[in-house]
Formats: C-alpha cells, sequence, structure tokens
C-alpha cells in the first residue's frame, strides 16, 4: 500500500522552498525568491504554511536599516522532507 | 512561475527536488577570490623585495612585511562586503571560515612568538646567570642573543587550530573555550622556562581535549539511553 504524501510537501513552492533549504545552512527570503521565481506574496504565505507547521524557522533582523528574513530548516522539517521523498521513491519503484 | 496550485505527479515532483537542489549547491561558490588575490600579492611582493633587499645588500628603509598589517584594513572591508552580499549560508562556507579564522590567529600567534622568545630567552638567560658571546671574524668578542627554542609554545598553536575550527564550524562552546584557553597558555609559555611550558602544555591538552571529550561522551551516554 502507498504512503500518502504529505500535503504540506506536496505542493510545488512550499517543495521548492523545502529542497533549496536542504542543501544549505540557512538562506535569505531573496535568494529563495530569486531561485524559485515566486512573487514575494505567495512566497510569504508558503513559507508561513511552512513555519506553522514546524518544518522552517524564520528569523528576521534588520541590517544596515532594511529588514533581512532568513529561512532555516528545522529537525522536523527534515524528518518530513525524507519521509516525502521515501515515499516517493515507493509511488516510483513499488514493492513487489 | 512557480504556483502552490499546480498540481504534480510524482515525477514532476522528484525533478522539482533535484533541480532546485542543483540550484542551491550552484550558488554555493559565489567568492570572487579578492582574499586570497589581495594576500596573495601582499605576502608575495614583501617576501621578494625582502630577498631582494638582502640579496642586492640595500634597504628601503623601512620593513616590508609591515605591508601585511596595511592589508588587513582592506580585507576587513572585504570581509564586511563579502557578507552582506552572502545570501546563503552552508556548512561548508562555516567550516572553510573557520578554517581560515584560526588560521589568521595561529599567523597572528607565530608572530607573536617570534617576537616575543628572543627577548624572554634573554631575560632568562640572565636570570640563570648565562651570558653568551661570540667572537667575529675580526677577533671582536660581543655579546651574543640566543634564544631557545620554546617547542611547546608552538605545539599549543598546534594543539588549538583543529579544536578551534571544530568548535566554530559545529558551534561546540566547549571547544571554542578549551582552544582559547589553550592560545591563553600559549601566551604565558612564552615568558616561562622549558619546564613550565610542559605544564602548561598538558593543561592545555586538558583544557582542549580532555573536558570537551567528557563532555561529548557524557551527551553521547545521554543520546543512546534516550
Amino acid at each position: 500500500m502507498f504512503k500518502e504524501l504529505d500535503p504540506i510537501l506536496h505542493s510545488q513552492l512550499r517543495l521548492a522552498v523545502m529542497s533549496l533549504l536542504i542543501g544549505v545552512k540557512e538562506a535569505e527570503f531573496t535568494f529563495i525568491k530569486d531561485k524559485t521565481n515566486a512573487t514575494a506574496g505567495n512566497l510569504s504565505v508558503q513559507i508561513q504554511k511552512l513555519k506553522d507547521v514546524g518544518y522552517v524557522e524564520v528569523s528576521k533582523q534588520f541590517v544596515n536599516n532594511y529588514p533581512q528574513t532568513t529561512c532555516k530548516i528545522t529537525p522536523v522539517g527534515i524528518a518530513a522532507f525524507e519521509a516525502y521523498v521515501k515515499a516517493l521513491q515507493e509511488y516510483l519503484v513499488p514493492k513487489n | 512561475m512557480m504556483n502552490e496550485e499546480t498540481p504534480m505527479n510524482e515525477q514532476e515532483s522528484l525533478r522539482l527536488i533535484t533541480d532546485m537542489i542543483a540550484k542551491a549547491k550552484a550558488s554555493h561558490f559565489h567568492e570572487d577570490g579578492t582574499s586570497a588575490i589581495l594576500w596573495g600579492s601582499v605576502v608575495g611582493f614583501c617576501g621578494l623585495v625582502h630577498f631582494a633587499e638582502q640579496y642586492f645588500n640595500f634597504s628601503i628603509g623601512f620593513d616590508v612585511w609591515l605591508l601585511t598589517l596595511a592589508a588587513l584594513i582592506p580585507q576587513v572591508f572585504i570581509s564586511i562586503k563579502e557578507s552582506r552580499n552572502r545570501v546563503v549560508r552552508t556548512d561548508m562556507q562555516m567550516a572553510m571560515n573557520a578554517v581560515w579564522t584560526v588560521y589568521g590567529i595561529s599567523v597572528f600567534a607565530m608572530i607573536a612568538y617570534i617576537n616575543i622568545i628572543p627577548h624572554s630567552s634573554a631575560t632568562l638567560f640572565a636570570e640563570s646567570g648565562i651570558s653568551l658571546f661570540q667572537k667575529n671574524a675580526n677577533g671582536v668578542v660581543e655579546p651574543f642573543r640566543a634564544f631557545a627554542l620554546s617547542g611547546s609554545s608552538l605545539l599549543m598553536i598546534l594543539y588549538a587550530f583543529p579544536t578551534l575550527v571544530t568548535g566554530l564550524a559545529r558551534r561546540f562552546k566547549p571547544m571554542i573555550y578549551g582552544a582559547i584557553a589553550c592560545y591563553v597558555f600559549f601566551f604565558i609559555s612564552l615568558y616561562t622556562a622549558a619546564m613550565y611550558d610542559n605544564l602548561l602544555a598538558g593543561l592545555a591538552g586538558i583544557g582542549n581535549w580532555l573536558i570537551p571529550g567528557l563532555i561529548l561522551r557524557n551527551r553521547y551516554k545521554k543520546g543512546k539511553s534516550c
């Protein structure tokens, strides 16, 4: 029987954000926006959803009078991402 | 443009993950080599000029190696600029930063060693009633400024290197404090006799490795029992 894919991660933009963050220690909002080619508003909403379920940590600070938002994947997020990839593998290579 | 509403099948999900990981990876290497060019030029220039001064027997009127101190000023601005432009941080970058930071501290410690040891040696020899003289080729006898190699002091710089790199890269405070203690012992050892250098080296080993090691063991045991 196939595992159900995590609905939080099974969304194009949220999965893209998590995939970016999985390989780095932390990334600025502008970096994620640039790489995902998403609008700032949409990206903010999706990051907030990831934050609400504890998959990412968001820290905001002022650098040279400009607001800087930094995102970081949490251990819960890493576990969820790994489980999602594992579930995907089962879909693609079903066990006999 | 990405949209959270766009439905994806499994293959598309996997492709998206692969693409994004590749994009993040490609962004890791953004350093433009400015620092390496700066230090390569300065140290190269200083070495060649110093060699020329000795080989051709002339003087430019000041110690050319002082230029390395002047190069610290642009380095500070380069570091600030690079830090501002950095939009993504990786564990690898953190580790590399730690290596180069500790390398800088080690160079500073070596310069302190080279400058302090001859004076300390002269004081220690004088306290022991040892006076050394040299007879020049023209037969004139004059005081000889010998210095004792403080091997333990040099080793303490090496002791602290991996500990501080690991502590900074892993943000493990006991190792950071242990390495700082090691540098403190190093500076004290520059002024003490060889017997006390060994004592300080022993204390450095305890602070540098034994205490962080015991803390790690304790955490490991706790983690295992959970």
